[in-house]
């Protein structure tokens, strides 16, 4: 996977967040002021970051958003934080591509020491 | 969680260079975190201030995001002596920021709680005038504090 398009995937994920957060009712009630009309900026901006990817990532990146709600899970000590499940040591050693996890299939991020 | 905890003093910044927000933003951030993690970091939170300013009023902001660059709850205080400003609520400017970051992937949704609760003491640094009253980073944690414990008290 090209920095680019590691970049671009982090921050749809980032953004995924975002949106997802400040419509917690909890959230709401902080009293942080949200104008509607970003909000549907921020929407359109997550389109445009997805229609940037390549189409069979993005498409991964939907299915698994769909499914799991957050589409990247990162891995630490070998495991993966989205179904804490150990990975096998071949995945682990080609961290370089898009990876999936193989128990839950979530894309794994491993953070940059 | 006891939020006092989670900041350090070398998390505090009490001189933070006073600019443009973006700026200011950006600065807090990359004292934190370098590289394409801290560029991640500031678009996200940029993002999250085109939603709505995070000046939450009366000379404070709390910026804040998740984001897939942190391991754990992430916080970092700076505070202008010149306000700034931050297009905030009321529209004043603003010298006290809180930056909060969290990981994706958040057992017991902690980064709410702790945006909530630092929302709070907030509330409290202006009620009671004490934005500009700790000189070092240790007197503003021991502040903190002492907020936080009059806060669970009062529950």
């Amino acid at each position: 996977m090209s920095d680019v398009v590691e970049m671009h995937l982090k921050l749809l994920f980032d953004l995924d967040n975002l949106i997802a957060d400040t419509e917690e009712p909890s959230y709401k009630k902080m009293g942080f002021q949200l104008e509607e009309e970003a909000s549907l900026v921020l929407v359109r901006k997550r389109n445009e970051l997805l229609q940037q990817l390549p189409k069979e990532i993005a498409q991964i990146y939907e299915i698994l958003k769909k499914r799991y709600r957050q589409a990247i899970a990162p891995v630490e000590s070998e495991f993966c934080l989205g179904c804490f499940q150990k990975l096998p040591t071949e995945l682990i050693t080609r961290s370089q591509d898009i990876t999936t996890c193989p128990n839950c299939g979530r894309i794994l991020y491993w953070r940059k020491k | 969680m006891n939020l006092a905890s989670l900041l350090s003093k070398d998390r505090v910044n009490l001189s933070l260079k006073p600019g443009k927000k973006d700026d200011v933003i950006s600065d807090l951030v990359y004292s934190i975190r370098k590289g394409n993690d801290a560029a991640l970091i500031v678009s996200t939170l940029l993002k999250r201030e085109e939603l709505g300013s995070t000046g939450i009023g009366k000379g404070i902001a709390i910026p804040h995001c998740r984001s897939l660059a942190v391991e754990k709850l992430e916080i970092a205080v700076g505070r202008t002596n010149k306000p700034i400003n931050f297009n905030a609520i009321d529209k004043k400017p603003v010298s006290l920021i809180f930056l909060i970051i969290a990981p994706p992937q958040d057992p017991g949704n902690q980064y709410l709680i702790t945006l909530g609760k630092i929302v709070q003491i907030a509330k409290e640094i202006t009620k009671k005038n004490l934005i500009q009253k700790a000189k070092t980073p240790d007197e503003f944690i021991a502040m903190i504090n002492e907020i936080e414990k009059s806060l669970t008290k009062r529950k």
